[in-house]
């Protein structure tokens, strides 16, 4: 005889009603996550290459995998086909074969150049550059929806290694105590009275900061943000009786620490990420707007908001990107506001 | 690679290091406990001119030396030039002193400064050769390295004291001293300048460190008077802080006459300058008054010159030129705009290519390489047409140029034939060439960041051919440590370019390749190269120079190690209606056209020829009144640009 356990607990499901209820926190999240789908198969909509060819009967799709030789499509060069002009030419000659390009048919490295005018070219429907073009002739939309992604999953992994390393040491902290709890106090110091754009800078200016070289550097210096937290909720926990009745009964540190403690504080780390990852996102674009972040060409909406404060006379390029910028924060900062309050303890329990 | 710097370059050599000594200075001070009669003792008393074992000039004045001068040439300022009016320029900031030597004294300001401070001889700006200023004559030593000058008995300091052999050799004791704060100097003029001597009140010998063609000794060792009698009861500890605001007597055609600290600066003309009716000197220098105002921001200070506040405007930046030089204004003719294209010494802009690399080591590589960038297409775009290309690794040194060498121009085809006989001739899943599971990858170095987007274009283009290009950006000053310590593949770079002749031993002989912090960033080494180059240093005859140049220049452009980016080859400048210049806007070797100085500093004396016709602008004034106009002027002079 089994008992059928609820898909969620009790309190997992009244959370997410409550945060359900609170419409715009809801509808960011919803928009968000469209968001995130939409550019992970960005080279669907926004790409250079074509979505399909059909070449003397045969189809390809060249989105993903290796680059196609202009050669394989009849044209006198070995380098990657270009799928726009593979377009025209098809269209002018009547073979029948046809290519479906993307709704942007641009990527995001390609300068998409004029003879006679001169970068940056402004929105155009009839280019196909909607949101316009930057100084060397890129796409902006382009640029904006792989710098998004790129951000996004920069946050992302920021916001996983920061807290994996920042949880453990705060609960050891609080749970151990004593000079365990002393000396990372003190390490903790240290590492916060380090500025940390200074540290970017220096190594800007030795090595290329690669994704994974500014990924170490913002970890090394962030998981500390955590361990207070942490800290002081696992003190707090580790004196109530559930955790000293799992000590009568026997339960290794390990055990306590993992299966009761950090299920406790649960709100707190829940109520903390979405705003690490508008943190992660902003710290990415500042470094990247001073010139110390992913080295060019790769698109980034801190050179592109660099670009545009330079180029204020070309408003579109400045404008695309504080608009989009504004928009994900805003609507990360309201998922954030709306897990806090679904999250929030006083909703449920109240102390006598 | 802008004008600006340029100019700003040629302003003095070596001062970069200046703002370095500030600290310096304050350590050695000794506080001055004795008060009033101690200060007597404190001035310093300069030691003789010490010279090193080995070095030294003869005690008296060799008696077979050949004195020469140069009255030949053609003058080359307009005698319809009228004298007065006062030019109204602009500076971004206020100078921290007016001091042209020792700590902060190499600011926005020190070009006036310099610029007044004269040398023995400065170059004809269009032949080149060698013209008189503060001497009269001069001739060289048998050693092949020291130059004597006799002074013109006419030079006077602006108090009206003569310049005297003794102003000479102060100069290297007063350079030479702790108490000016300026190592560099320190340094040049015990490194460089290894003796100067006085044979008589008007005679000076002067030897340097190396033997160097006659034409180029007065570039290298000649140097100018420090007025003895104004330093030498000022030259103490406190030297730095007591001339910091005083006027230096100066030799030149202007004099600072009015200083309102952190507003404007005047200097005004001497009347009587002496060298007044001198046959280069004539119709030059113009202006009567030069104000200069602080206007802390570009495009501020283009404001006020378009309200007519300031008379001229550098417009050389391609924003300027093509979108802010337009409108009523410019159509009607009360503004005019000036496009000079000059032949001078050009920046050498490149990407020099590490042979010390395993895949750059391959000449084959470095050839494709040179034949898959693509620098007309970045031209066209994002530098609006006005760049040109740079033909050459150096150019600019008249007969010294190699014009038939041709570019390896952007060309798939060939670029591909190279990498295949390279033997990349596979291509990876992304289209770059690879070999035995090497890609055809290679990384350049740069330290400009508005220099990326004309990189990006070459590395889009350069993926047809396949090979790729990853761009490290670094600041500038890692960047070339980064390349001084030889680490880069591909250096993408310009090297200051000045003097007469090109050069070549720091840029390719083999006793710098291969080594840390040497100039030769290819690593360059080729024997039959490094005699030709020794040669060509030696040599005094200037025909076999030219003959050995232009074959060096070959051979650099055959080992394909530099491949030769961009040039600015010419200054544009806006000026309003009043301004005016000679026939044919400025000399051959013009850096600008309404700089009022450009005597001393710099080599070619090219400045002062413009002037200020009052009346014309009384008329102009009167015109944009009454709203009427004038036929626009824009001018465009490509007499000195060079033939493709």
């Amino acid at each position: 005889m089994t008992v059928k356990r609820p898909m969620l607990n009790p309190l997992t499901r009244k959370q997410w009603q409550r945060f359900k209820s609170i419409r715009r926190g809801y509808w960011s999240a919803i928009a968000l996550g469209v968001a995130l789908l939409l550019s992970a198969g960005a080279e669907l909509l926004v790409h250079s290459r074509a979505l399909v060819v059909s070449y003397q009967g045969e189809w390809h799709f060249p989105t993903y995998g290796d680059y196609i030789p202009g050669t394989a499509f009849g044209l006198g060069y070995e380098y990657e086909t270009d799928y726009r002009e593979l377009k025209r030419n098809f269209a002018a000659s009547s073979a029948g074969d046809w290519v479906l390009m993307p709704p942007v048919p641009f990527d995001a490295f390609e300068n998409d150049l004029k003879s006679g005018v001169y970068p940056p070219y402004a929105p155009s429907l009839a280019d196909r550059h909607y949101l316009g073009t930057d100084s060397t002739g890129r796409d902006v939309v382009a640029r904006l929806i792989y710098g998004f992604r790129l951000a996004f999953a920069f946050a992302a992994i920021l916001l996983a290694c920061n807290f994996v390393i920042g949880i453990a040491v705060g609960c050891a902290m609080g749970f151990w105590g004593g000079a365990f709890d002393l000396l990372f106090q003190r390490v903790i110091e240290i590492l916060n009275n380090v500025p940390f754009l200074y540290v970017i800078m220096i190594v800007a200016s030795v090595v290329v900061p690669g994704f994974w070289t500014l990924m170490g550097v913002m970890v090394f210096f962030g998981w500390t943000a955590m361990t207070w937290y942490m800290r002081t909720s696992t003190y707090k926990e580790k004196s109530r009786e559930y955790v000293l009745a799992a000590r009568a009964l026997g339960a290794s540190s390990r055990r306590m620490v993992a299966s009761h403690i950090v299920p406790n504080t649960i709100s707190v780390i829940v109520t903390f990420i979405p705003f690490s990852i508008a943190s992660g996102i902003t710290a990415l674009t500042a470094i990247d707007y001073l010139g110390f972040g992913l080295p060019p060409p790769t698109p980034s909406w801190g050179e592109l908001l660099s670009q545009g404060t330079r180029h204020l006379e070309s408003p579109w390029i400045v404008g695309s990107v504080v608009v989009a910028m504004v928009l994900v924060l805003l609507m990360v900062t309201y998922v954030g506001e709306a897990v806090r309050e679904a999250f929030d303890p006083k909703q449920f329990t109240y102390y006598e | 690679m802008t004008r600006m710097a340029r100019v700003a370059r040629v302003a003095h050599k070596g001062a970069v290091l200046m703002g370095l000594l500030a600290l310096a200075g304050c350590e050695g001070e000794v506080a001055d406990v004795e008060a009033p009669a101690a200060l007597e003792e404190a001035v310093t008393v300069l030691p003789p001119i010490q010279v090193a074992e080995g070095d030294g000039l003869p005690d008296t004045l060799p008696a077979d030396l050949v004195w020469e001068t140069n009255d030949e040439d053609p003058a080359f300022a307009s005698p319809d030039a009228k004298r007065g009016g006062t030019l109204r320029s602009s500076m971004l900031s206020f100078p921290l002193t007016i001091r042209r030597i020792g700590p902060d004294s190499n600011g926005s300001f020190a070009g006036p400064l310099r610029y007044n401070q004269l040398s023995p001889v400065i170059f004809h700006p269009n032949t080149r050769r060698a013209i008189p200023v503060l001497a009269t004559h001069w001739a060289f030593g048998p050693d092949g390295r020291s130059i004597y000058y006799r002074l013109n008995p006419d030079a006077r300091w602006s108090d009206g004291t003569p310049v005297t052999a003794a102003d000479f050799t102060f100069a290297v004791r007063f350079m030479r001293s702790k108490e000016i704060v300026a190592p560099w100097y320190n340094n040049y003029y015990t490194e460089r300048i290894r003796d100067a001597k006085r044979y008589d009140d008007l005679t000076i010998g002067i030897q340097g460190a190396d033997p160097k063609p006659k034409g180029e000794m007065h570039y290298e060792y000649a140097f100018g008077p420090v007025p003895r009698h104004f330093h030498e009861p000022r030259l103490t500890q406190d030297w730095v802080q007591a001339t910091n605001w005083e006027i230096e007597p100066n030799t030149g055609p202007y004099q600072i006459s009015k200083i309102d600290k952190g507003k404007t600066i005047e200097m005004t003309r001497k009347a009587d300058w002496w060298a007044n009716d001198e046959r280069y000197m004539q119709y030059r220098f113009n202006p009567d008054k030069i104000r200069y105002r602080v206007i802390r921001d570009i495009n501020v200070a283009y404001q006020h010159f378009m309200n007519g506040e300031l008379d001229t405007f550098g417009l050389v930046l391609p924003l300027y030129w093509h979108e802010k030089a337009t409108g009523a204004e410019y159509d009607d003719g009360y503004i005019g705009k000036y496009w000079f294209y000059n032949d001078l010494p050009v920046p050498s802009a490149g990407m020099y290519l590490n042979t010390a690399d395993p895949l750059l080591s391959n000449a084959r590589v470095r050839f494709g390489l040179a034949h898959a960038m693509d620098f007309d297409r970045v031209i066209e775009t994002v530098l609006r047409g006005d760049y040109d290309r740079m033909p050459t690794f150096q150019l600019g040194f008249g007969e010294y140029d190699n014009r038939s060498i041709r570019v390896r121009e952007f060309d798939i085809d060939q670029a591909n034939a190279y990498f295949d006989e390279a033997g990349f001739a596979e291509r990876d899943g992304e289209g770059i060439r690879v070999k035995d599971g090497q890609r055809l990858s290679l990384r350049v170095t740069y330290g400009a960041p508005h220099h990326t987007e004309r990189l990006v274009i070459l590395q889009e283009e350069a993926r047809k051919a396949g090979v790729n290009l990853e761009l490290q950006l670094l600041d500038s000053s890692s960047a070339f440590k980064t390349m001084q310590e030889k680490k880069h593949q591909i250096a993408w770079m310009t090297w200051n370019s000045q003097g007469l002749s090109p050069r070549y031993w720091e840029h390719f002989h083999s006793v710098n390749a291969n080594k840390v912090q040497t100039n030769n960033l290819a690593n360059h080494a080729n024997p039959e190269m490094d005699e030709l180059i020794m040669t060509f240093r030696a040599s005094s005859d200037p025909d076999e120079r030219v003959r050995l140049a232009h074959r060096l220049e070959q051979m650099v452009h055959d080992s394909g190690v530099v491949i030769p980016t961009f040039q600015v080859p010419f200054t544009r400048e806006g000026a309003w209606r009043w301004m005016k210049l000679p026939e044919g806007l400025g000399t051959r070797t013009s850096g600008s056209l309404f700089n009022p100085h450009r005597l001393s500093a710099g080599i070619f004396s090219s400045g002062g020829l413009f002037w200020i016709d009052e009346e014309e602008k009384e008329r102009t004034l009167a015109a944009m009144d009454a709203g009427t106009a004038f036929e626009p002027i824009t001018v465009v002079n490509t007499d000195y640009r060079a033939a493709d």
